[in-house]
């Protein structure tokens, strides 16, 4: 009988509420602690605030309380998440567990409250309306995996990054995750007042905060019914014990203990890892052409015309604590321009198009990309003006799905879905598929439409280059720039990348890319760049390139050297800083060290003094 | 901002949902059979089936260490009971871990596994939350350890053997003043707990009526250790007596502290206080600790000492009040049932609200027309490492 066991099953419901305002934070990578402390407030104002049943009726007062509880556990995540929203990891859990401390102290010496004897509640709900609001909740989750919002959340939990440079606002979602979660808290906070008659500041303390914690990490945070398993999971192993006959006492706590250790250490996803996830690939429609009927759903972005300027340079430099990594550039890349840009490792490449794409503020000069001046404007606004790029190292959403990541990508130029999509609205659907369709296409266009289904963490290193390269595509991006798209590629591949590029040049796309393989270089692109400590040395087109005194010496040393067989322009001589990819020097914005520029060797092996 | 709205509308879309499935579904136990009456009165009873009785004690979390002192005296009572003839008891011990959660569960499984009784829970806290479950399926529930105002009127149904703070701090307090000459004292409570912060509040009631100053109120929390800076503090005030009400935890160095800091004029304490660990832990700092209580562990009473003795022999420890308490609980269920030779909830219910004058450990023992327990309670101080009556 069910009834029989009403009273689990209801606390199997609250439990998964409580552990589902965990999840609306872990799906976006934030660690909180400071669900209890919005759980107890919201469940005391509601307890204070909301009339008697008496006056209105018992589900009436129900429902006037849970609208308090939330929006009082919605206001406190806002109070609190505005000025802790730039604390990452751990510091987080500190900050949001001080949060809740001082919760619990300032209801403790309430009067209002009841202080540690708390506040006697009418018990109300029952077990139906705890499933209901347990439903109610998932169901919010469940639609919110496949929509635009919560791809864009998950993009931020797996490389907060990348997920900026695809034109996400990662503060705005962070903070609305963390408001979902106080919602969530609050809800959870009141039906268990509603539940167990009487609420005490010490029922939301830090253990509460812990299990709930626990709960949603047991039964998986990445997957919608995770709390679900998790709070069946912690509630039924109690239950479990007691009706096998384990004695009361100490051995009950530790076989619960060990058990959970049990799940967290064979199943590290969580008990909700054992669901298969299905992933989908739209059937292709065959209609590759840009102008195939999905089009028509996403947003169009208006391109610059080709001979318009696109990126203008002037004075550009960056200083690391007195090391000149980029000093004086004035470069001005023009809509339908394949420039590349090459030079010995720590020449300030990576550095010069961290600072065009925005991602780190130049110390000197100034430079507007597609009409914004960067320094001052956000990664996502740079991206939002039509910059997408690729990372010198991966940055792909790992757990993801190669299409997932390409969705993301276009984040851009889809709509947001969410709240149609909990609507059952067709239009949502459509826009969806439109979304899906741009991913799919993009994938088609870099040759990955067999993997679309496979983590991106799973693919191979050439294939993991060009999934990043299909990501940046998603977003139908005016300027393109690649950052050594071409490593760890095979001769073969990186001859297709070529033309890949030059078929992308030639849909009026202009790209700026970096890269060690100098023939491809030479063959791919319109004008070439050159950089050496930080400046640059040269620039013009190919031919002036290869044949360029300065150019030749930064490479390969000066003349006196012996004399060298082949010729790099050709693509037979290896490139001499083009070597394995993880030997290049970490100079990606995240591993930015003061002074890495200068404490690289030159590329050549002659010492300059030499002559 | 649009995502936070969108949170919005979805939390009012899922309170009106909610609204579609309300529905009470309170089940009620089925009532206990017929077959649990008995033949006899008293030692001479007779009962069949054996009585099943559920007891919800919290044996791990913060209360764990009352609930061991519990179970003790509920199996040692159990145990002498087996040696009866006529009535035989299944007594079930479960563990609330100390959570709300566990123990509303608890008192759902044991009203509807059919059990005549339920003993506890401990903290009376629990006791809010989840004699109701009891009251509404209609099975006797005894309190042995809550102190808290306002259980036993949760309904008819629920009883309990504990003194309540409001029953034993003003005596306490009367004694103290009579004895000490009592005009200003500083008060030290921790706030963070509910049965210290409602013995504050017998306390605080108490001196007023008494007439007695209070020059300081002082709160810590049950988790603090070290009380220097508030004894110093507390000092200042230069008063009479120092009143705590406080946790054993706490008030075992607290009162070391405070001797140690030269504050030598009674510390007056409240139930937390009456635990030989008091002694034991703060050695000579005890001396002079002032100590209301429900039980008076140094009377010599026949039962009490038969009690002490058999505890001993035993646990190889000496009982406190909590063991004492749900002793007497159990004997005290044994009394009821035997009284009308029936284990029905309803028969169980009405003997239990119809004792008189039982000897007890307690001492002679009835129970109130609010199900309140009435029996002698006693203000003890620590002299020569023992609590000793204070007269």
């Amino acid at each position: 009988m069910l009834l029989e066991y009403a009273t689990p099953l209801t606390f199997v419901a609250l439990g998964a509420i409580f552990a589902y305002s965990f999840y609306a934070v872990l799906i976006a990578g934030q660690l909180s602690l400071g669900q209890a402390g919005f759980a107890s407030v919201a469940a005391f104002s509601a307890a204070a605030l909301a009339p008697g049943r008496e006056e209105v009726g018992e589900v009436p007062a129900l429902l006037i309380a849970v609208a308090i509880g939330m929006t009082v556990g919605a206001l406190a995540a806002v109070v609190l998440g505005l000025p802790t929203m730039h604390l990452r990891g751990v510091f987080l859990a500190i900050a949001t567990l001080g949060f809740a401390e001082a919760v619990r102290v300032v209801l403790l010496n309430s009067e209002w409250t009841g202080g540690a004897q708390g506040l006697a509640v009418p018990r109300i709900l029952t077990l139906g309306m705890a499933w209901t609001a347990l439903a109610v909740v998932a169901y919010w989750f469940w639609r919110m995996g496949r929509s635009r919002y919560g791809r864009a959340l998950e993009a931020i939990r797996e490389d907060e990054l990348a997920a900026r440079s695809m034109g996400i606002d990662v503060g705005r979602h962070r903070l609305a995750a963390f408001v979902t979660a106080g919602a969530v808290a609050g809800l959870y906070g009141v039906l268990f007042a509603y539940y167990v008659r009487l609420i005490a500041p010490n029922d939301f303390d830090f253990a509460a905060a812990v299990e709930g914690l626990v709960t949603a990490v047991v039964g998986g945070s990445t997957m919608f019914l995770g709390p679900l398993l998790g709070s069946g999971f912690q509630t039924m192993v109690p239950e479990i014990q007691r009706a096998v006959g384990v004695e009361a006492g100490w051995i009950r706590p530790f076989l619960a203990s060990l058990l959970l250790l049990v799940v967290i250490l064979f199943l590290p996803g969580g008990l909700a890892s054992l669901l298969p996830r299905r992933t989908r690939m739209p059937a292709s429609s065959g209609k590759d052409d840009e102008d195939g009927d999905g089009r028509s759903h996403l947003a169009t972005r208006r391109h610059p015309g080709a001979g318009e300027t696109v990126a203008a340079l002037t004075a550009l430099g960056k200083e690391y604590g007195g090391v000149h990594a980029v000093r004086n550039i004035d470069l001005e890349v023009r809509a339908g321009e394949v420039v590349g840009l090459i030079g010995p490792n720590g020449a300030g490449k990576t550095t010069l198009v961290n600072m065009i794409s925005g991602l780190v503020p130049p110390s000197s000069g100034g430079a507007t990309v597609l009409g914004v001046t960067i320094g001052r404007t956000p990664v996502h606004k740079v991206a939002s003006a039509g910059v997408s790029r690729t990372f010198q190292h991966s940055k792909l959403f790992n757990r993801l799905s190669a299409l997932e990541n390409v969705l993301v990508g276009g984040h851009l130029v889809s709509r947001p879905t969410f709240l149609r999509r909990l609507l059952w609205l067709p239009s949502a659907r459509r826009d969806e598929q439109a979304a899906l369709e741009q991913a799919a296409r993009c994938l088609r266009r870099v040759g990955l439409a067999d993997s679309a289904g496979i983590r991106a963490s799973a693919l191979s290193y050439g294939d993991q280059r060009r999934l990043e390269i299909a990501r940046a595509l998603a977003s139908d991006p005016s300027l393109l720039i690649l950052d050594e798209p071409a490593a760890g590629m095979n001769h073969v591949e990186a001859a297709k990348l070529s033309t890949l590029i030059r078929s992308l040049a030639a849909d009026g796309l202009t790209i700026l890319f970096i890269e060690h393989n100098v023939g491809m270089v030479l063959e791919t692109c319109t004008r070439v760049v050159v950089l050496n400590f930080g400046e640059v040395i040269a620039s013009g087109t190919p031919e002036e390139i290869a044949a360029d005194p300065a150019v030749i010496e930064a490479y390969l040393g000066t003349e006196d050297d012996e004399p060298v067989t082949g010729s790099i322009a050709e693509g037979t001589l290896a490139d001499p800083t083009g070597g394995d990819p993880d030997d290049v020097a970490p100079d990606a914005v995240i591993n930015v060290h003061p002074g890495a520029a200068g404490t690289l060797d030159p590329p050549d092996t002659t010492p300059r003094n030499a002559t | 901002m649009r995502a936070q709205l969108t949170t919005l509308a979805a939390a009012s879309a899922a309170t009106i949902l909610l609204a579609a499935c309300g529905s009470g579904e309170e089940g009620g136990g089925s009532a206990a059979s017929g077959e649990r009456a008995g033949e006899g009165t008293g030692d001479s009873c007779t009962i069949e089936a054996p009585v099943p009785i559920g007891a919800v004690l919290s044996l791990t979390g913060a209360a764990a260490s009352y609930g061991e002192s519990q179970q003790k005296g509920l199996e040692l009572a159990a145990e002498e009971l087996a040696e009866k003839e006529g009535v035989t008891y299944e007594l079930t011990i479960e563990d609330d871990q100390t959570d709300p959660r566990q123990g509303i569960t608890l008192f759902d499984e044991f009203v509807t596994s059919d059990v005549s009784l339920i003993i506890g829970p401990t903290l009376s806290n629990a006791a809010v939350q989840a004699d109701p479950i009891a009251q509404e399926a209609g099975v006797p529930v005894l309190g042995i350890s809550n102190t808290a105002a306002g259980v036993t009127e949760i309904g008819d149904y629920i009883h309990r053997n504990s003194l309540t703070e409001s029953a034993v701090i003003p005596q306490t307090i009367a004694k103290a003043t009579e004895e000490y000459g009592l005009e200003k004292v500083v008060v030290m409570y921790s706030n963070d707990d509910a049965f210290t912060e409602s013995g504050f509040e017998a306390f605080s009631g108490a001196l007023e009526d008494e007439g007695v100053e209070v020059a300081e109120e002082i709160t810590f929390s049950k988790a603090d250790t070290d009380f220097r800076a508030l004894l110093t503090q507390a000092k200042e005030s230069q008063p009479d007596a120092l009143v705590v009400s406080a946790l054993i935890e706490a008030a075992i160095p607290l009162v070391t502290q405070a001797r140690e800091l030269g504050i030598d004029v009674p510390i007056i304490g409240g139930n937390g206080f009456n635990n030989p660990r008091l002694m034991a832990d703060a050695g000579d700092a005890a001396e002079g600790v002032v100590v209301g209580a429900a039980w008076n562990s140094s009377s010599d009473n026949p039962e009490n000492q038969a009690f002490l003795e058999a505890f001993e022999a035993k646990y190889d420890a000496q009982p406190d009040q909590f063991a004492a308490q749900a002793y007497t609980g159990l004997k005290l269920v044994d009394e009821a049932v035997r009284s009308g030779c029936s284990a029905d909830r309803e028969a169980i219910k009405e003997a239990l609200g119809g004792l008189e004058n039982v000897p007890t450990v307690l001492g002679e023992f009835s129970i109130d027309e609010n199900r309140d327990a009435v029996h002698p309670a006693v203000v003890q101080v620590v002299q020569d490492g023992k609590f000793t009556v204070l007269e």
